[in-house]
């Protein structure tokens, strides 16, 4: 089994149960009415969504892929679990319009993520600069 | 003969005698260094050139070989990338998986769109600081 492959799994495994955690808080604080069903979907894609995100991290540190590839498969990895988790727990209406405003608002918040990274990683190396002289 | 140590982790290793003539002390110096000196040997076309620490830009893995990368050319290392960090010591640092960097010859680093840190040597040749190694590389710069 390839190293990344055994990084991705250990790294779901980890992190995959902080999910149905943080879908607990929110389900204590909304109170909703759920069947058991309901239940049961939402510890499960939650549980799947979180493990998916955890494991889509290793991405960024194959070194034999370039860096749009990484990139590309880290957001899509990403955007799938994220819409097919809210679609299937009925969180998102199946409606185009509705997945669209989604789809901007992720793209949105992913590109901001991006740009605080990147401004870290600017920072860090205008100090490296300063050490070099 | 006064004695002055400037330790500076960023710059090129070097030993710098100033002296009125030779002497038993400064044949003694330059004995010591060159036996403190990793002793390397690069292949050129299958033929051997003896290489020095200082003369190397960085180390890289290219598929299963090894190159060590000086200012105008690249010399096949037999040895393991393994193997030369632990040889080469201090005045180089791994930056990814696959190179190891000569400190003193590193230009400037630049963020990528990836959001890793780029490395630019003397050379010109350009590689990259991954996610895994830049707390080390951090350090190795005197930067937390």
């Amino acid at each position: 089994m390839s190293k990344y492959v055994k990084e991705f799994l250990h790294r779901g495994l980890v992190f995959g149960g902080f999910g149905p955690i943080i879908l607990g808080v929110i389900w204590a604080a909304a109170d909703p009415v759920l069947t058991g069903g309901e239940l049961l979907l939402g510890i499960v894609s939650i549980y799947l969504l979180a493990f998916l995100q955890a494991g889509a991290s290793v991405f960024n540190q194959i070194e034999g892929w370039s860096i749009p590839k990484s990139m590309l498969c880290h957001f899509v990895v990403l955007y799938a679990a994220y819409v097919g988790c809210y679609l299937v727990n009925r969180w998102l209406p199946f409606d185009w319009r509705v997945v669209a405003i989604f789809t901007a608002i992720f793209v949105a918040v992913y590109l901001a993520v991006w740009l605080t990274v990147f401004a870290c990683v600017k920072l860090t190396s205008k100090k490296l600069n300063a050490k070099i002289g | 003969m006064r004695c002055e140590i400037i330790i500076d982790p960023t710059g090129e290793e070097r030993v710098v005698v100033h002296a009125k003539r030779e002497s038993e002390l400064t044949r003694a110096i330059c004995r010591l260094v060159e036996e403190r000196t990793p002793q390397l040997v690069g292949y050129r076309n299958g033929e051997i050139v003896p290489l020095t620490p200082a003369q190397i830009i960085c180390v890289v893995v290219e598929g299963d070989r090894v190159f060590a990368l000086c200012e105008t050319e690249r010399l096949q290392m037999k040895q393991r990338l393994y193997v030369l960090e632990e040889a080469l010591g201090d005045g180089f640092v791994k930056i990814n998986q696959s190179c190891l960097a000569n400190v003193g010859k590193v230009a400037r680093f630049d963020a990528s769109v990836s959001g890793t840190l780029k490395v630019k040597f003397k050379n010109g040749h350009v590689d990259y600081v991954s996610r895994r190694q830049m707390k080390t590389v951090k350090e190795r710069f005197g930067i937390k």
